[in-house]
């Protein structure tokens, strides 16, 4: 499984690999990580004419903390974003997803944007950007513009970017308060795409609900925001949930699909099992450390 | 855990021994040689042009546009290859039963067959190159599932239907439907298996490397590098001398690579044709795609039982999937044969198919007889709930332990040593049962859904002398001239660590050091002819020839020492490369003074002695070494998942003297993880065009360490018959395990009803059963088809289908029966050639057949062109022959029933 | 088709050549360079068997270009063992504990094993033993692995 040719360049400055991916017409592929990319690659189910190599772009790397935002510039790996104690304190979350992705030895060279931009509907970290409201810094030629993460998905591995445009950085606006992280997902071995999968984050104000972001991922052709259930989460005391009935609101969000891996009813009733859980688990008694 | 002494062998002092690998330091550090590490001086690279469909003519190739790639040398097709004729054989070293070349000539019959060869400077340009080719179909609909290839049309050529193989009989014997008739309690049972690929990790390859015309070197991934000289021999029509193989490392291979087959074939024709070293790696989009497959089966099991439990009679209805050109047209008559053989069963029946279709051809995997296992003991399992049993209580009633031997079983095997008896009760003096089933009770009541499975099992290992490539074992040993040992075997290994085993028993047996003892393998120049890894064998065969060979030396070296030392051979002792006198300690000698005396001094050996101290010996086994094996599982099943989390595992098995307990015990659990693997993880699917739909690791799902439990072993050891005592393990834990599984998640989910037994037991498949509903868990054809095919169907109109069809235009009168026929009888082993003589005489017809084996008489009728008679044999069991013979001018045909063996097609014509 | 010249160190020595744009990291080490202990297993990042070490990381070759190593410093399984062919700490570990048969997926473990427990940093047992469900095993059946897996992580326990 070798790849078709191409030309490969390491540009130095993204105002280079900009001016490459314009010039190309569309015939050009950016390779963040590559653990993605590659497999497509050697399958030839990607051909580009001309591979753009991101990882010497200095300021494609890089984690910022502010008061109201954590940026995280597209090229950060996945590792070492894991072990980053900014984010294992602010960004609970994000964490807990990077732990499944993938494997160690892929998350070593994998990167945030890489998995953020190529948009595969059942990974984790498309879901959590959807979730926790993270706006996605685009540029090309032309310009910059941002787009939020949830209007970012418009289909399977089909996003809002533009062939000449390259995702720079990814922030996640600050959470206020007490926050809890919310993850799972159903994988039939570690590092396996999740069958289904909820993540994100729960605020609270006391014993209320004062902010929910949540998306399911692996249940329909892109993260899908549970806009409902947080809706009716929201506002409302810990103490007066009926579990079950915010479990039903979850799954009618969804649309799963059947696939080799499981049955689109089987993600319904699997992935409706694992929103009251979680959601329990979360918000039911004494489940706030 | 139990160490046997090897009979005439001084103290175990390896054998039994969990000794460091020889092969250990080669792999450890990087420098192991598979055959993609080969690199020859003007070494070419190839690649595939593949069918993108399942059936069909091919119309045209046009290779212009590659053939203009820089780079690319040559593109051949099946015309070109045709210069050097190949002949496509079995396992069984026969003619492939449906005629095949190595390329695709004129029509496609599997997605993914080979139909172009590109060679080229690297493997970068020869995908290039593949991509360029282009190649016009006339597609065709294909047969893809068991079920289609009931019903539709006959794929290959000149066949009246899809029947790649039968065995059996249609029809129920009279006295076993009485049986199951009367039985007080009668289960069906059906299990549907999903196809697997063996996946090893080192996918094909080979480097074909032409000399001479007579000589031909090949680095090959394969099971036994003599078997692949004589088999590439035969092909080719060279002699198997002619033909160098070298394996020296093979990464897993588990039945896929016993010989070559078509992309191996058109890379060792196009070298010989281009007349340069080519390289052919198959990478891992075509090993899961391209690659002969196993284990698509349907069957359904009847079992009656009396009213206390005991088995009165049981029935079969068996298909497999052969793909469309097998390793080895198969109805998998062993299922048959070891289905009941551990238990005590009166009366058996089966009507046994393998079905040609439009996928990847069968081959060979780990125990490829597995589904007995599978079957019958989810069979008694289900049983035991049905009727109110324990399963445990219920297997005790029923199966076989020493105390029941010698026995002959319903389908003829001769059992004298087997323990799967004793296995099972080792096994629960070890598992605690009542406080398994306590545990179970208070964690249903909370909702966890925990399980227990068992299973117990025989299985044939070590067979030789009934199947042309399983032979003995030849082993050449030698003490150097310097001391040192070396042992030139037959033996392979793709993981088996066969130099590590057989190291081992030369040491305990001449009395040197393990370290002093190196064994050449690897290379067909080395040993004599074998096949190698296949059938659980080198354990057994191997091992008693590498005893046997030492033995022989040993006897050498204490005749030539006695001499030297003056002291009667008996009393010479060697041990740790010493020899010894006994009682005089003074005259101890090394090994290496009188290997050098042996070798440089002829004058002072005794008289008649052969110089040197080098032995050579064939060993033939018994027949056949049984293993026997109970094993245990516990699992928890999510009831909001449908996963299964595998909490303990148990193997309790006696497969005679453990040479090296590490590599026994790796054995089991590598074959336990390939069942864990068929159980729950593993599914090669087809779409309805025929199309893979499992083309990498991302859909096709091997397990990973999370899956396999840490396995728990206790070994038994009762000595086989064979010298030294062994017994085989290789494919064992890939029977056992999937039963045992099974039998775990049925007991967890015992409370949400029986679970449909088609594997994969997938998450859907699993919450289906916990939710009381479909949750759309896939093909239900597959199982469908045996809905139409209940045992003791009427007769099937396609049975007459083997005969040909009547010439309505033949003038019968003039028919001339008389004289003599040169007859071929296509055996399941191969063709039989026989000449036949008729006379008739009104409506009698009386006659004989001759063989290489005799001559035997019959009398009979004759209808018409339609000869019928009768044939009572003793050989290989007493079975009736009933033939069915069509007359056509000059040429016969028709058809053999061989009593329970199912029915041979009979061609031949008029002799001149 | 781009060509580049590359500047690498390999298993301690300094390393320069010119490779094509889309040749793999696993196929340079293999070819160019003769490391024939990294074996391709899958070229699709799934099985482990390609993993070396690239800056001191697990990573998979298949999924590298070769031009993308430019500068960096790689050790596959024949920089492992020490002088005179002593063998590291990992490797000696995995065959005392069995842990290998075919060896065809071996190098990758012991890169990964490598790269987690050698670096004089302590690190949980069960970590190595996740990394581990990163290389696809098809003899063993994994008991070894795990056992050596953990052997080795308890030993690097300050």
């Amino acid at each position: 499984m070798k790849p078709a040719p191409f030309d490969y360049v390491r540009p130095k400055t993204l105002a280079e690999a900009l001016a490459l991916l314009a010039d190309a017409g569309g015939g050009a592929t950016v390779i963040a990580g590559g653990q993605t990319l590659m497999p497509l690659l050697n399958l030839r189910m990607s051909q580009p004419f001309i591979l753009v190599d991101l990882a010497n772009i200095a300021e494609l790397h890089g984690i910022r903390a502010e008061a109201g935002a954590i940026s995280i510039a597209a090229m950060t790996r996945q590792n070492a974003a894991l072990a980053d104690p900014v984010l294992q304190q602010r960004l609970p979350a994000l964490v807990s997803a990077l732990r499944h992705v993938g494997h160690h030895q892929t998350r070593n060279r994998g990167t945030l944007g890489g998995s953020i931009a190529f948009g595969e509907p059942a990974a984790e970290l498309p879901a959590v950007a959807v979730a926790l409201d993270a706006r996605l810094h685009l540029q090309s030629v032309a310009g910059k513009r941002t787009i939020a993460a949830r209007d970012f998905y418009i289909g399977p591995y089909a996003t809002v970017a533009q062939p000449d445009e390259i995702l720079t950085t990814i922030e996640f606006p600050g959470w206020a308060g007490d926050h809890l992280p919310v993850f799972g997902e159903i994988a039939r071995r570690p590092g396996d795409y999740a069958l289904t999968g909820l993540v994100g984050a729960i605020e609270r104000d006391g014993p209320r609900i004062t902010r929910a972001g949540l998306a399911w991922l692996g249940m329909g052709p892109t993260p899908l925001r549970a806009t409902g259930l947080e809706q009716r989460l929201s506002g409302v005391g810990a103490d007066a949930i009926d579990f079950a009935a915010l479990a039903d609101l979850a799954i009618s969000e969804t649309s799963p699909f059947d696939d080799k891996a499981a049955s689109a009813e089987y993600r319904r009733t699997a992935g409706r099992k694992l929103a009251e859980r979680l959601l329990r688990e979360a918000l039911g008694q004494g489940a706030i450390p | 855990m139990t160490i046997a002494a090897i009979p005439g062998v001084g103290a175990a002092r390896y054998v039994g021994s969990r000794v460091q690998r020889k092969e250990d330091p080669r792999l450890l550090t990087g420098r192991g040689q598979f055959v993609d590490d080969i690199a020859l001086p003007g070494m070419l690279h190839c690649a595939f042009v593949r069918s993108p469909i399942a059936r069909g003519t091919i119309r045209q190739i046009d290779r212009a546009a590659a053939l203009d790639l820089p780079g690319v040398h040559a593109v051949y097709t099946a015309e070109d290859l045709a210069a050097q004729p190949v002949t496509m054989l079995s396992f069984y070293l026969v003619a492939s039963d449906v005629p095949m070349t190595p390329l695709a000539d004129g029509h496609v019959a599997y997605a993914g067959e080979p139909v172009a060869l590109v060679i080229a400077d690297d493997r970068y340009i020869a995908e290039d190159a593949a991509a360029l080719v282009e190649v016009e179909y006339d597609e065709q609909v294909p047969v893809v599932t068991i079920a289609d290839a009931m019903t539709g049309p006959a794929i290959h050529p000149g066949r009246q239907d899809n029947v790649a193989a039968e065995m059996g009989d249609e029809d129920i014997d009279e006295a076993l439907q009485s049986a199951l008739d009367n039985a007080a309690h009668l289960i069906d049972h059906r299990v549907t298996h999903q196809r697997v690929s063996q996946s090893p990790m080192e996918t094909r390859g080979v480097v074909a490397s032409p000399g001479g015309p007579e000589e031909l070197t090949l680095y090959i991934t394969c099971q036994s590098p003599h078997m692949v000289a004589r088999w590439v021999g035969l092909a080719l029509g060279l002699p198997s001398r002619a033909i160098r193989v070298i394996a020296k490392d093979v990464g897993g291979a588990f039945g896929l690579k016993n010989h070559p087959w078509k992309e191996e074939m058109a890379v060792i024709v196009a070298a010989m044709l281009i007349g340069r070293p080519l390289k052919w790696i198959e990478d891992r989009w075509e090993s899961l795609t391209a690659s002969n497959q196993a284990r698509e089966q349907d069957v359904v099991l009847r079992v009656g039982f009396d009213e206390t439990g005991r088995l009165v009679g049981s029935h079969a209805d068996y298909s497999v999937n052969n793909g469309a050109y097998p390793q080895g047209a198969d109805a998998n008559i062993a299922v048959h044969m070891f289905l009941w053989a551990a238990y005590k069963l009166p009366l058996y029946g089966f009507h046994s198919r393998g079905w040609y279709t439009n996928t990847n051809g069968l081959a060979a995997y780990r125990g490829p007889w597995a589904m007995e296992s599978l079957v019958r003991e989810t069979a008694l399992d289900k049983a035991a709930r049905a009727m109110g049993m324990d399963p445990v209580d219920l297997r005790r009633r029923n199966l076989i332990g020493l105390a029941d031997q010698p026995r002959t079983t319903a389908m003829g095997l001769e059992l004298t040593d087997v323990t799967p008896a004793e296995c099972l009760d080792h096994l629960l003096g070890y598992v605690d049962v009542p406080a398994f089933r306590r545990e179970q009770a208070e964690a249903r009541a909370q909702g966890r859904y925990l399980g227990l499975g068992f299973a117990t099992y025989i299985e044939p290992t070590g067979s030789a002398g009934s199947i042309a490539s399983m032979t003995g074992e030849l082993a050449q040993i030698r003490i150097e001239p310097e001391g040192k040992v070396t042992a030139s075997l037959s033996t392979h290994s793709q993981g088996h660590g066969t130099a590590t085993t057989m190291a081992q028993l030369i040491a305990d047996t001449l009395g040197v050091a393990y370290e002093d003892v190196t064994v050449f393998e690897g290379d067909s120049q080395h040993g004599g002819f074998s096949p190698g890894a296949a059938g659980s064998r080198q354990g057994v065969i191997a091992g008693g020839a590498a005893i046997e060979t030492a033995q022989i030396l040993k006897a050498k070296v204490q005749q030539l020492a006695a001499h030297l030392l003056n002291a009667s051979p008996e009393a010479i002792r060697i041990e740790g490369g010493m020899v010894h006198v006994d009682g005089a300690e003074p005259m101890s000698r090394s090994l290496r003074e009188i290997a050098g005396i042996a070798y440089g001094e002829p004058d002072r050996l005794p008289p008649g002695f052969e110089s040197g101290l080098e032995a050579q010996h064939r060993y033939q086994p018994p027949p056949i070494t049984y293993t026997s094996a109970a094993h245990a599982c516990v699992v928890e099943v999510d009831p909001a998942t449908g996963f299964v989390n595998i909490r303990r595992w148990v193997s309790c098995e006696d497969c005679g003297t453990i040479i090296n307990p590490a590599v026994v015990e790796g054995q089991i659990a590598g074959g336990l993880a390939q069942g864990i693997g068929m159980v729950l993880l593993e599914e090669v699917g087809y779409d309805a065009q025929g199309n893979a739909t499992a083309a990498t690791y991302k859909d096709y799902l091997l397990p990973a360490i999370s899956d396999i439990p840490e396995i728990e072993f206790l070994h038994l050891c009762t000595p086989s018959a064979s010298t030294g005592g062994m017994r085989g393990v290789g494919e064992g834990g890939a029977i056992i395990g999937p039963p045992t599984l099974v039998n775990a998640i049925a007991d967890a989910l015992a409370p949400f009803g029986e679970i449909p037994l088609t594997l994969p037991l997938s998450p859907t498949r699993l919450l289906s059963v916990i939710e009381g509903r479909d949750l759309g868990a896939g093909k239900p054809d597959r199982a469908a088809s045996l809905d139409r095919e209940p045992a003791g169907a009427p007769h099937d109109p396609r049975a007459e289908n083997v005969l040909p069809p009547a010439d309505a235009a033949a003038d019968l009168d003039s028919v001339v029966c008389d004289g003599d026929w040169a007859l071929v009888l296509k055996s399941p082993v191969g063709p039989q050639p026989m000449t036949g003589y008729f006379e008739t005489d009104g409506g009698a017809l009386s006659g004989y057949l001759a063989s290489s084996e005799g001559r035997q008489d019959f009398t009979g009728t004759i209808d018409g062109n339609r000869l019928l008679f009768d044939l009572k044999v003793v050989k290989p069991m007493k079975i009736t022959l009933k033939y069915d013979l069509v007359v056509t001018g000059d040429t016969i045909a028709g058809t053999c029933k061989m009593g329970m063996f199912g029915k041979a097609r009979v061609t031949g014509e008029r002799k001149a | 088709m781009s060509e580049h010249r590359v500047h690498m160190t390999i298993n301690g020595r300094r390393c320069e050549a010119v490779v094509e744009g889309r040749v793999s990291l696993t196929d340079f080490l293999r070819e160019e360079v003769g490391y024939t202990g990294v074996h391709a297993g899958c070229e699709h990042g799934a099985c482990g068997s390609c993993t070396v070490i690239v800056d001191g990381l697990a990573v998979r070759s298949c999924l590298m270009l070769a031009a993308q190593a430019d500068g960096a410093t790689i050790t596959t399984v024949e920089g492992l063992a020490g002088p005179g062919g002593r063998l590291h700490r990992v490797q000696q570990m995995l065959m005392d504990e069995h842990g290998l048969q075919c060896g065809f997926c071996t190098p990758g473990v012991l890169m990964t094993l490598a790269a987690l427990t050698s670096q004089g940093e302590p690190i949980d047992p069960q970590e190595v033993e996740a990394a581990m469900s990163g290389h696809l095993c098809r003899c063993t059946g994994y008991q070894g692995i795990r056992r050596a897996a953990r052997r080795l992580a308890a030993g690097t326990a300050s």
